[in-house]
């Protein structure tokens, strides 16, 4: 590949909202730079992860290296550094935008700026980052671009000369918007002769080349053959390939200052290559190492048990390949009388909890239960003994123990079209918010910003929204710091033994409605015994809400079919198979599901 | 009973006991059922198949014998003989005699065997049942399934109640020996009041045996069993529709309450259950029946059939009709082949789980080499304290509880 000179370099992310067109957009600009062969097309070329595809999201950021032969007759060297959407992995998207002097910012036609998308928008202004915006899906019979041109201008400040019109579905104008990367967003900053400095932002292992560490240079420049230091891990390696991703991996002779690349330095272990750590020179070694991440603030935690006890290494080991991938998850060890041992692990957001979890069952293979989520209490002890923070609810100190319980508030920003006003206020009001202002976006648009405790917008909050406005409201929140509660702690029992791991806490007020509804939820989810099985709620000694779960009948297979005993024991392989899905408390056998039956209890709207 | 899971190997096994004969053909398809059945064109009219069906199963059955001749030259005659489908009453009796002398013939039929056949009750599917006595059948299996008209009509069955006891009276005079109903529970629509009629009304027919299975609704597509080498056809989208109608108005509770409610008629009425589902009067346990649960070695041929070694090896003819004919009449008229199929042989974990679990089955239960096994011996010792099993002497079996709720040990006995 040719070497493109630092001033013809740009660097840049897409922030769109989720079914804005941005992986859309991103193909057609890969088709345009020839990055990607037509036939060898497949859509979503950079959401690779299965559960990426599968999901219609991205969850990791990558990047792409493009060339683009500009109208000025230059050819350029782009590089799209590709961002997740999800208000869960602001912390992903945070990295991305570090890594860029420029951001496209992508809209639907339809159906206007939403909330997330302004949180992100909102970011990469703070990050310096110049802004491209584009009107996507204009071949919609919906599409407003007008309005929407207008909704930019009034929130963003955004002149609507600076807008281009496109519809990556059609490739209509996707030009437009490589001459604008290439005109308006700056090149890198960098000295190419300084000391080395790169970030790494990512890794993965490969069989043949070990680890391949994903680098932004921010200064000097790397050579093939040339002798690296990890500045954090300090370790040390020779250079195997250098190269950059189109988006396979191709490699280079050498990357200069703002050039994403990857490094496959013959390592091991990806442990001794994490991300956030700056890659120098062995020989010419930088003074200071870049300022790396901030490390990401888990808002939500929850019990991760394996359903078979002795996965529990398995379980470990696997936690710490992931966190090597992904920094932004906490897990430390702990233990419950009903599940055993197993760790108590801090996410992100509930989304991002669900794709660990499906990530470690998937790569690997494991039967895995969580516990239902919670966030983190402060809890203040009696007689100024202190504070300590809780983030499992069986832990909660008893209440003679307790002054004063202090949750996590956020400030709530919720984009919708101004119809549902009314049902946002009562669905807000429920989860014990207060409202703070209304704006309007347009004449049918407003941005109604509440504050609420966190553990009220974790739960279903965000279903309860897009439930309630058909789809069209968006949310964005964060977090605005402690506010005392009046607080208490829902044990669970199942046949009269307390479950730890389905122990909540929740307003005294709430307490009555989300015992009830826990209870009958369970009763639905934990199949029926052998025995009559009573499952309880109870706040302290005082049981607050009951149900029964009647006792199996029959469980017979009679028939015989010609003698064929093999189906008769494939029916009942298919029964014990169901059976080692749960997890036995006490006497009683738990699916997976119950654990996380506080999720469903909902409010009925 | 010799129970005890000893290994022998293979060219041990022993001769079979009994054959099992798999006639596929019916007069209409019944939405609940899984076995291996044709109708339509191929069962009746000028394009039946039946014809080229007992040619074809004859021959089969002669291919079998020639392997057993190899094996097993010297081996003592068959104990019983069951014609089993599908409908084997739409055999004529001279295709039921041609087909029992073969097997006479071959296999040998041995004094006072039990020869089984299935018939439907209907008028025009019954057959000719002092043909098929004078052909050497010394038992009859009716498929009665319900005496109520509503609850046959709910099933798609074709005949009346009165139809059920006629069959009984035509096999009677015609001199069958030992003669034998199926009934369900858990129909759609059924409740304790039409079950109890039911009941009474088979029991005053006189019967010998009963029978009573609980209508249990699967789907054999996705239990992965309709391959080309499966054993079951693929479920018709039909049949697929009615069952989860059906199942959604099937409730357990109701149907072990019924289970509950027969136990006193029945055994008032001088039946004994001599297995889960298998009720008779003394004498007239079904020996074809015990085999399965005895794990006797059975032969069998037929499409979708199943036979056993006696030891480890299960094994199966595929379920499609066309290839089986291919097979045995090819239709370029070379020699015949054994047809498609498929076994698998069990390891000694599952042979011993297995022994457990159809011994289980039969009130008799299990006895030492099964009871004292130091693998089962938890399992069993859970049994005993939640009720399900209960001790004679040095022997295990069922409680009445037990066999309503026999899979949650039987699961619990895999390996």
């Amino acid at each position: 590949m040719a070497t493109i000179p630092q001033a013809r370099l740009r660097n840049f992310s897409i922030i769109a909202h989720v079914d804005h067109g941005k992986s859309t957009l991103a193909d057609r600009i890969l088709e345009l730079t020839h990055a990607i062969d037509a036939r060898q097309m497949t859509s979503q070329v950079l959401d690779s992860m299965d559960l990426e595809r599968e999901k219609g999201i991205t969850i990791k950021a990558r990047a792409v290296r493009l060339e683009y032969a500009a109208r000025d007759g230059q050819i350029y060297g782009i590089n799209l550094i590709d961002t997740p959407g999800h208000v869960d992995f602001s912390y992903e998207v945070s990295r991305s935008l570090q890594a860029c002097e420029g951001a496209v910012l992508v809209v639907d036609a339809a159906q206007g700026i939403e909330a997330q998308t302004l949180a992100n928008v909102h970011l990469a202004l703070a990050l310096g980052l110049v802004i491209v915006p584009v009107i996507n899906k204009i071949d919609l019979p919906s599409a407003q671009p007008e309005v929407v041109i207008e909704e930019l201008e009034n929130v963003l400040a955004i002149p609507r000369e600076e807008v281009i019109l496109v519809s990556a579905k059609e490739g209509r104008n996707i030009d437009q918007v490589l001459e604008a990367i290439v005109e308006r967003i700056p090149p890198p900053k960098g000295d190419p002769d300084a000391p080395l400095r790169g970030l790494i932002f990512d890794s993965h292992y490969d069989a043949y080349k070990g680890v391949v560490a994903y680098v932004r240079l921010a200064e000097g420049t790397l050579h093939q053959r040339e002798v690296v230091r990890l500045m954090a891990s300090g370790v040390t390696g020779e250079i195997l390939e250098l190269g950059v991703f189109r988006p396979q991996l191709v490699p280079v002779e050498r990357l200069g200052p703002g050039e994403v690349g990857y490094v496959a330095t013959g390592l091991k272990s990806v442990r001794d290559c994490q991300v956030g750590d700056t890659m120098t020179a062995a020989a010419r070694s930088a003074g200071a190492p870049l300022p790396g991440y901030k490390q990401a603030k888990a808002l939500v935690f929850a019990g991760i048990y394996p359903v078979n006890g002795p996965d529990y290494p398995l379980l470990r080991d696997a936690l710490e390949k992931l966190h090597l991938n992904d920094a932004s998850i906490s897990y430390e060890p702990e233990s419950s009388v009903a599940l055993g041992f197993g760790f108590r692990c801090g996410f992100l957001g509930l989304l991002h909890m669900e794709i660990i979890q499906e990530r470690l069952e998937r790569e690997f293979d494991l039967d895995l239960i969580a516990s239902a989520p919670s966030v983190e209490y402060r809890v203040e002890l009696t007689n100024g003994r202190g504070t300590i923070t809780v983030d499992n609810p069986s832990r909660l100190p008893g209440p003679s123990d307790i002054e004063q319980i202090g949750e996590p508030w956020v400030k709530l920003n919720i984009i919708t079209p101004s119809t549902y006003i009314g049902t946002l206020m009562e669905l807000a009001t429920q989860r014990r918010g207060t409202f703070v202002t209304i704006d309007y976006l347009d004449s049918t648009r407003v941005v109604m910003r509440f504050e609420l405790p966190l553990a009220e917008v974790i739960v279903d909050f965000f279903d309860q929204l897009k439930s309630r406005t058909k789809g069209y409201a968006s949310m964005d929140y964060e977090e605005i710091g402690y506010r005392p509660g009046n607080l208490v702690k829902l044990d669970v029992l199942v046949n009269a033994e307390p479950v730890d791991a389905l122990s909540l806490i929740v307003h005294r007020d709430n307490a009555r409605s989300v015992g009830l509804s826990l209870v009958e939820k369970l009763r639905e989810l934990i199949p029926r015994q052998m025995f009559e099985v009573p499952v309880q709620a109870a706040i302290g000694s005082n049981v607050i809400a009951r149900e029964t779960i009647r006792a199996m009948r029959k469980n017979v297979l009679a028939k015989c079919y010609g003698g064929d005993i093999t189906r008769k024991r494939k029916l009942l392989e298919k029964q014990k198979e169901g059976k080692s899905r749960m997890k036995r408390v006490g006497s009683v056998e738990i699916p997976q599901e119950a654990f996380l039956a506080v999720l469903r209890t909902g409010d009925g709207g | 009973m010799a129970e005890a899971p000893a290994l022998p190997s293979a060219s041990t096994a022993p001769p079979p006991e009994a054959l099992y004969l798999h006639v596929p053909f019916c007069r209409s398809i019944c939405p609940y059922c899984d076995f291996v059945v044709v109708a339509g064109r191929a069962a009746r009219g000028p394009g039946s198949r039946v014809g080229r069906f007992a040619e074809a199963l004859r021959t089969e059955i002669a291919l079998r014998a020639d392997l057993l001749d190899r094996s097993h030259p010297d081996r003592p005659p068959l104990r019983s003989v069951y014609l089993g489908g599908g409908t084997p009453s739409l055999l004529s009796p001279a295709e039921v005699g041609a087909t029992l002398g073969l097997v006479a013939d071959r296999l040998g039929i041995a004094s006072g065997a039990e020869v089984t056949l299935e018939a439907n009750p209907g008028p025009d599917e019954r057959g000719d049942l002092a043909g098929f006595r004078a052909a050497g059948v010394t038992r009859l299996s009716i498929g009665a399934q319900s005496l109520e008209p509503a609850e046959l009509r709910a099933l798609g069955r074709r005949h009346h109640p009165e139809d059920v006891a006629e069959s009984v009276r035509a096999a009677r005079r015609a001199g069958i020996g030992s003669i034998g109903i199926d009934l369900l529970l858990g129909i759609p629509g059924q409740d304790a009041a039409s079950w109890r009629r039911t009941v009474e009304a088979a029991l005053a027919l006189g019967t010998d045996h009963l029978s009573l299975y609980h209508l249990t609704l699967d789907d054999p597509d996705e239990e992965g069993l309709t391959g080309p080498l499966g054993d079951h056809l693929p479920l018709r989208p039909g049949a697929r529709r009615w069952r989860e109608r059906a199942r959604r108005l099937q409730d357990d509770d109701r149907t072990a309450e019924l289970d509950a409610l027969a136990e006193p008629l029945l055994a008032g009425a001088g039946f004994q259950r001599y297995e889960i589902a298998n009720l008779a009067r003394p004498g007239h346990a079904s020996v074809h029946n015990r085999a399965y649960w005895e794990r006797r070695p059975v032969l069998a041929a037929g499409p979708g059939a199943h036979a056993f070694d006696g030891i480890a090896t299960r094994s199966w003819n595929a379920a499609p009709l066309d290839p089986w004919l291919a097979a045995l009449r090819p239709p370029d008229g070379g020699p015949p082949a054994l047809p498609p199929g498929d076994r698998i042989v069990l390891g000694p974990d599952e042979i011993r789980s297995e022994a457990a679990i159809l011994g289980l089955r039969l009130s008799a239960g299990i006895g030492p080499g099964l009871t004292d096994d130091p693998v089962l011996a938890p399992v069993l010792a859970w049994g005993r304290a939640e009720g399900l099993l209960a001790a004679a002497g040095d022997r295990l079996h069922l409680t009445a509880r037990g066999r309503l709720l026999s899979n949650e040990l039987f699961l619990r006995l895999l390996p």
